[in-house]
């Protein structure tokens, strides 16, 4: 306990630096500024954002960065309640009663309580954040390349059940971006792999680059075929603040969609949209008046947002401790923490214990600053969400084109971007999901490493993934969830989920 | 957002439908023979049982193009066709790479054995799409995929030699005709506010080393 508070304050002496709480401001606001455009979901945000953050020290782009996606996970909200649509599948939920609300004219409370609601579970997730931590941390120490291979392949098979459609579609679409990741130098040799003797690919596709295609110019490229109707909320949003019943009504929510939504969010593998599911889901069972959902309660907004806040804040807890991306967006994370020259995982808590607990504390800070620039700014994202769309993409692409380029100055990474925008939409016209491409781009190098050095070790048998006991229980568990998400009951139900209640 | 596109509405006749494998089956089938030909021109010989697959692979594809393979779901089949494409490539582009070293892994190994799975998993989903229907490839947005990428591309080709001012105007304007919708009046002034505030965010605000204008100047 004594610990934990040491460890929070060392945090917040960091954080709480008025450079790096400017960092964090400006992070959230352009985070909201880019979640909030229809159709932008917070990977993407992240995706597009990510090069602003590339000329800041070490700790401050973290900072950037973890504001940057509270920002746009707050942003991605905000759309869907005004204008019903959702920038990501997490929030889909958020406009079945959110939109409701905005249309019976009470946008106002809905906006204010999803901000109360995801800054009551950002608090209460970053001290597990904190206190899961450390313990964590020694549990990694523990690990040797064949336990982290067979964590990774847990991680890849919780993306490939969680992601919508079929299994196997998945996870090829995982082993693509396994491939993928293997083009440029060879970790051990230094040969050049299916790099066709291009120069720039020597040093393989840059994440950045893989991933602003597929996801934003994929994304664009998909939001210009529905251009059709876009309902925002006419009207001026008055009466900002909820009343004193509707808080009543919400605190219950907010603390059960808090707790499931941590639980929830350390598990590998798209914990957001399962916790605003699962918590939109368990009010409903809970509510005396479950036939008001979906016309615009209270409770349907604050606990899907604040499930989804908590488990956005708590998908930080493997990517610290095990240097394992649970999702997408920490995918992305990892990507950028290696561009810093971090490479996350347990010493990094050791180490480098100011950047560690720094951005632990600056989670709360950025939860913090929504508050404080959402609330009195949701008229200047309305009149952002009546901007044409035909202005609005151009924009966009060359936002992202100019950020591409300015990573590297390399002209060529813009070409190779848009490749990858044709392919992130391709991808979609049949159906693949993105997401799992992209958590197997980012972990195939650590794969590959950890499997190599695991084979070397167990000199050539590849029994040692089943014969090392905490290997042997990841892999199980694995062929659980795939065998379970492969059979036709189960998968009635998950398409369930995903297809929600309306 | 994919599930927001609508797939029920707009659907092709069998006249269109059998345009449709037509035209991405020839795709396939002339990018399968260029992966074919160039198997050939590798300095190391390639196994024969990779040539092999890429022959049947053409095979299939010229069957599909033909209509002698029932298209059922046309996502999947052309999904996976795809996939097992980039798996046949990776083991060309792999080919000089040496693969197991006694129990050593190679630098060639792990793409090979990743792009093996790739490819088993393709098959399931592509005998699957020959077997059970499933929704269409629903139309590509020909106008704005020629633009947009047109766009970026025009950026990638101007930044160094015209400048961040003269490469981020032409983009947003190459860019702006995607939409059906165009604006023109509006978009140059879109255009021109626009550049202005990246030529002054990116090199001043955020301190990135930009050249703003041709080099001759």
């Amino acid at each position: 306990m004594y610990d934990l508070i040491n460890h929070l304050w060392l945090g917040m002496s960091v954080a709480a630096q008025p450079s790096y709480v400017l960092m964090c401001l400006v992070g959230a606001l352009v985070g909201t500024l880019i979640g909030v455009l229809p159709g932008i979901g917070s990977l993407a945000t992240i995706a597009m954002l990510l090069p602003i953050t590339f000329g800041l020290p070490p700790v401050g782009a973290l900072i950037m960065l973890a504001g940057i996606y509270y920002g746009a996970q707050y942003g991605g909200s905000t759309t869907s309640i005004l204008v019903n649509i959702p920038g990501e599948s997490s929030s889909v939920v958020t406009c079945l009663d959110g939109h409701e609300m905005a249309k019976n004219g009470r946008a106002g409370p809905a906006l204010a309580i999803a901000a109360i609601g995801s800054f009551f579970a950002g608090c209460v997730a970053t001290v597990l954040v904190a206190a899961l931590g450390a313990p964590l941390t020694s549990v990694a120490l523990m690990f040797g390349p064949a336990e982290y291979f067979s964590l990774m392949v847990l991680g890849l098979i919780f993306a490939v059940v969680l992601a919508k459609g079929s299994v196997i579609k998945a996870l090829a679409i995982v082993l693509m971006g396994l491939l993928l990741s293997m083009i440029g130098s060879d970790l051990e040799t230094g040969a050049e792999r299916m790099t066709w003797g291009i120069p720039e690919m020597s040093d393989g596709i840059g994440f950045v680059v893989v991933g602003m295609g597929v996801f934003g110019f994929g994304e664009i490229l998909r939001n210009l075929e529905n251009t059709g109707t876009r309902e925002i909320v006419q009207g001026k949003i008055t009466g900002l603040m909820p009343t004193l019943p509707d808080l009543k009504a919400a605190a219950g929510a907010i603390g059960r969609g808090t707790l499931l939504g941590s639980a929830l969010g350390i598990l590998p593998g798209g914990g957001t949209i399962i916790a605003s599911f699962a918590a939109y889901t368990l009010e409903k069972r809970l509510s005396k008046h479950p036939e008001r959902f979906g016309r615009g309660t209270i409770e349907g907004v604050a606990a899907p947002e604040s499930a989804n806040n908590a488990a956005s804040q708590t998908a930080f807890i493997p990517l610290l401790t095990l240097g394992i991306p649970p999702n997408p967006v920490m995918a992305l994370m990892v990507g950028a923490m290696t561009i810093h020259g971090i490479v996350p995982g347990p010493q990094v808590m050791t180490k480098q214990p100011e950047l560690f607990w720094g951005m632990i504390a600056s989670m709360w800070i950025g939860n913090l600053m929504l508050i404080i620039i959402n609330l009195p700014l949701v008229g200047v994202w309305v009149r952002l969400l009546r901007v044409p769309y035909r202005h609005l993409f151009p924009m966009i692409v060359v936002f992202c084109s100019i950020g591409i380029y300015s990573v590297n100055n390399a002209p060529f990474d813009v070409s190779m971007t848009a490749i990858f925008g044709i392919i992130g939409y391709w991808m979609s016209k049949h159906d693949f999901e993105p997401a799992p491409m992209i958590l197997g781009y980012v972990l195939g190098p650590l794969m590959e490493e950890n499997l190599r050095r695991a084979m070397l070790i167990a000199r050539g048998d590849a029994t040692v993934f089943f014969t090392r006991p905490i290997s042997a229980v990841l892999l199980g568990i694995s062929a659980v969830l795939l065998i379970l998400a492969v059979l036709p009951s189960i998968r009635g139900k998950r398409d369930e989920v995903f297809v929600g209640d309306d | 957002m994919s599930d927001a596109t609508p797939s029920g509405e707009w659907s092709r006749s069998a006249e269109e439908r059998r345009r449709y494998n037509l035209i991405s089956g020839l795709v396939f089938t002339v990018l399968g023979g260029i992966l074919l030909i160039s198997s050939f021109m590798l300095q190391s010989p390639v196994p024969l049982i990779v040539q092999a697959s890429i022959i049947v692979f053409v095979a299939v594809c010229i069957a599909i193009s033909f209509g002698l393979l029932p298209v059922l779901n046309p996502q999947d089949v052309f999904g996976s066709l795809g996939l097992i494409l980039l798996g046949l490539t990776a083991f060309i582009a792999s080919n000089e790479l040496p693969g197991m070293r006694g129990f050593a892994f190679g630098p060639g190994t792990a793409p090979r054995l990743f792009a093996i799975a790739m490819i088993a998993l393709s098959l399931i989903v592509l005998v699957g799409g020959f077997l059970t229907a499933g929704p269409e490839v629903t139309k590509y947005q020909v106008r704005g995929m020629f633009f947009i990428i047109g766009a970026i591309l025009a950026f990638a080709a101007s930044i160094r030699p015209l400048g961040l001012v003269i490469a981020s105007f032409a983009t947003i304007v190459i860019c702006a005709a995607a939409a059906d919708d165009v604006k023109w009046r509006e978009t140059l002034v879109v255009a021109v506010v626009i550049t202005a505030f990246c030529s002054i965010l990116f090199p001043y605000g955020l301190n990135l080393p930009f050249q703003l204008w041709p080099r001759f100047w």
